[in-house]
């Protein structure tokens, strides 16, 4: 008798205790897919919005720039030319190429109110505020290639993106032009006076301090987390500002993300020489790599939990199963079976147990994750404020491991009432009632 | 020709908390091949305790049991598997069949259980004749709980056979069976008993069983006791 077609038809026998725990396990299993699932959508929707939203794939800086402790130096710049350009475009993998400047600047908001004619101080609510926060300076036609996310963003707020590459225009995080009331000019009407418009003030590289008039033309929702004392302004508008024509701080550059990241990343690095550096955007948001370390550690025990109550149902199903079969078991040894014989059987049913229900719980856990993969779940990542794409995603592995850990879990958790089935003395077993 | 079963001296006793409850006090006792043999006994004297340690399910506290020429007073569990599965078949009161298989599986169940055995045509044809043989031909791929008491009495007879064993024991085996199909059973085991020239040994409180053996043992109080009939 094959024991394992003994162990199917045992299953049958009690039907509803077998359904209870083989729910148990099938929801066990596929709760464990799915959230793996969403925690893996989570991870790439983070990843995705810092990537297309913010940073690009790839970053080209001058050699020490990203270590470099005063943050953002523009001393560390280099020349933007048509050469070096055309160095990163031509390595197979790169999409497009966009120039910035990153740098630290004063915002000054314009008096809500003419000074007084009588020479008197305006009164504290009606003065115009400074404040500090950090600009990237971009081609709007170049860095849309780059993080077009920006621009989705954008429309989850106000008004317009950037219209050139030199026009004297700004556009903020919404939360801080919300914050420090800055007023929005609508594009295509008449400018304000100067003395109505912002001013950015930002020492150069030689730390003298320069000025800039522009009005903001647009506000970008929240997106990422630590996006909200920034804004970007327009490449011409920040050369001109910075008393850096024709010089940048880094290149933001898209690649083809079918091919291997960091092998794109060795081919620039190398296009462009050593007194570069190139970093892919994992490298540069190291508060993603504590989210998913949290995260994976929040879903170790989640999931060990989960599967510790699922396998203790297969061990009160099974301590059951052997209850009941107390005569049947003296039986069984009385005509000779070997007490490794009736630890196999129960154990046979466990297994079953485990590979069926853990099976049909992955199955459905895949299913969906992939149905919510096509879909997509609308949710704002983390620290976010605009809803995105949440994709949930299982990798195969992963799958196969819950499959694994339920068959595995559930014949150890068989093991002690198999191995109480088979400590019986068959004459006690055989006088049960 | 040695005897089959040699019991000499057997004492079974059972502690029960601070209590010990002797079962049995000495037991000498031969049964040869080809008997058949019935213990009677007042309930309580001792039939199951006897029956089980004759058929290797317990060990006796003290005394020497040789069975088939095998001194198996001393043996480990694993080995006594064997012995059963190998020397001995079993009827039980309650007939103890697997409800999940049906009656075919259940005949082959004890052979089933062997490592390597014989190839399963072979293990068929022979469940099928014994089948045959009690009467169930038309049963085999029914479950036990399809049949009547007699019906699985007569699987039960069956599976005891199967194995070829040089014994069959049988506590009580027509207890739960009204006196009809207590006599069709108790037939059916004196013929294999004269057909396969097997040796039975079974308990009964049931007067008109003892008539039907040819060997009676009285029981009592854990000892036996004189007027063993021999016909
Ligand atoms: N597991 C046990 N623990 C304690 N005492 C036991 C045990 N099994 C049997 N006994 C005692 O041993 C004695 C013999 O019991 P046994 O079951 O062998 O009698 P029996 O002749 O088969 O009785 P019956 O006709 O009722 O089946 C009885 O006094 C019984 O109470
Ligand atoms: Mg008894």
């Amino acid at each position: 008798m094959a024991l394992l077609k003994l162990a199917l038809r045992n299953l049958r026998r009690n039907r509803r205790r077998t359904a209870i725990t083989f729910v148990a396990l099938v929801a066990g299993v596929g709760a464990m897919v799915a959230i793996k699932g969403f925690i893996n959508g989570q991870r790439r929707q983070i990843l995705e919005n810092q990537m297309r939203g913010n940073l690009g794939a790839l970053q080209v800086h001058k050699k020490g720039y990203v270590e470099n402790v005063l943050g953002s130096p523009l001393t560390l710049d280099f020349a933007d030319t048509p050469e070096l350009r055309a160095k990163v475009a031509a390595v197979p993998g790169v999409k497009a190429v966009s120039p910035r400047i990153e740098f630290g600047a004063q915002l000054s908001t314009p008096d809500k109110k003419p000074l007084p004619e009588d020479g008197s101080e305006l009164p504290e609510a009606d003065r115009g505020i400074t404040s500090f926060l950090m600009l990237t300076a971009f081609d709007p036609a170049l860095e849309r290639q780059v993080t077009p996310k920006r621009w989705e963003w954008l429309g989850a707020g106000r008004g317009e993106m950037l219209q050139s590459a030199t026009a004297e225009q700004l556009v903020l995080n919404d939360d801080f032009a919300r914050g420090v009331d800055v007023p929005m000019w609508k594009a295509g009407a008449e400018l304000p006076p100067i003395e109505q418009r912002l001013a950015v003030l930002a020492p150069d590289r030689d730390s003298s301090l320069n000025g800039v008039n522009v009005v903001m033309i647009g506000a970008i929702a929240s997106a990422t987390p630590n996006d909200r004392r920034v804004g970007v302004i327009s490449l011409g508008a920040a050369q001109q500002l910075l008393r850096m024509e024709g010089r940048v701080t880094e290149y933001g550059v898209d690649v083809d993300l079918k091919l291997d990241l960091e092998q794109v990343r060795g081919a620039v690095a190398a296009a462009v020489g050593p007194d570069y550096e190139v970093h892919t955007w994992e490298q540069r948001i190291p508060f993603v790599k504590d989210i998913v370390e949290t995260q994976d550690f929040i879903f170790g025990i989640v999931s060990s939990i989960l599967l510790f109550v699922v396998l203790l149902g297969v061990v009160n199903a099974m301590l059951m199963s052997v209850l009941e079969r107390v005569r049947e078991i003296g039986t069984m040894l009385a005509v000779g079976m070997k007490r490794r014989q009736i630890v196999s059987l129960f154990i046979a049913e466990g297994i079953v147990l485990g590979l069926v229900g853990g099976a049909l719980g992955a199955l459905l856990g895949w299913a969906w994750v992939s149905y919510m993969n096509s879909k997509g779940i609308s949710i704002p990542a983390p620290g976010a404020k605009v809803p995105s794409l949440l994709r949930p995603s299982v990798d195969v592995l992963f799958v196969a491991r819950a499959i694994l850990q339920a068959t595995a879990g559930a014949a150890l958790a068989s093991l002690w009432p198999a191995w109480r089935a088979s400590r019986l003395r068959p004459v006690e077993a055989l006088a049960h009632t | 020709m040695p005897h089959l079963i040699e019991l000499s001296g057997i004492k079974k006793s059972y502690q029960l908390g601070l209590t010990e409850v002797v079962a049995l006090r000495g037991v000498d006792l031969t049964v040869d091949v080809g008997e058949f043999t019935v213990v009677t006994g007042p309930s309580g004297s001792g039939k199951t305790t006897l029956l089980n340690i004759i058929g290797c399910l317990d060990r006796a506290s003290a005394g020497k049991y040789v069975l088939d020429g095998i001194d198996v007073s001393d043996r480990d569990f694993d080995d006594l598997a064997d012995v059963r599965n190998q020397k001995i078949g079993f009827i039980f009161q309650n007939f103890n069949l697997i409800p999940v298989l049906n009656v075919a599986e259940n005949i082959e169940f004890p052979c089933s259980v062997r490592p390597g055995g014989e190839d399963a045509a072979t293990l068929r044809a022979r469940v099928e004749k014994l089948a045959d043989e009690v009467g169930l031909k038309q049963y085999l791929h029914h479950k036990p709980d399809e049949l009547s008491g007699g019906q699985r009495q007569r699987v039960a007879i069956a599976r005891a056979l199967i194995t070829r064993p040089r014994l069959v024991l049988a506590d009580e085996p027509t207890a739960n069976l009204d006196s009809k199909t207590s006599d069709q059973i108790i037939d059916l085991m004196l013929q294999l008993n004269k057909l396969e020239g097997v040796t039975f040994l079974f308990s009964t409180h049931d007067p008109r069983v003892v008539k039907h053996a040819r060997r009676a043992l009285a029981i009592s109080d854990g000892q036996m006791v004189d007027g063993a009939l021999a016909h």
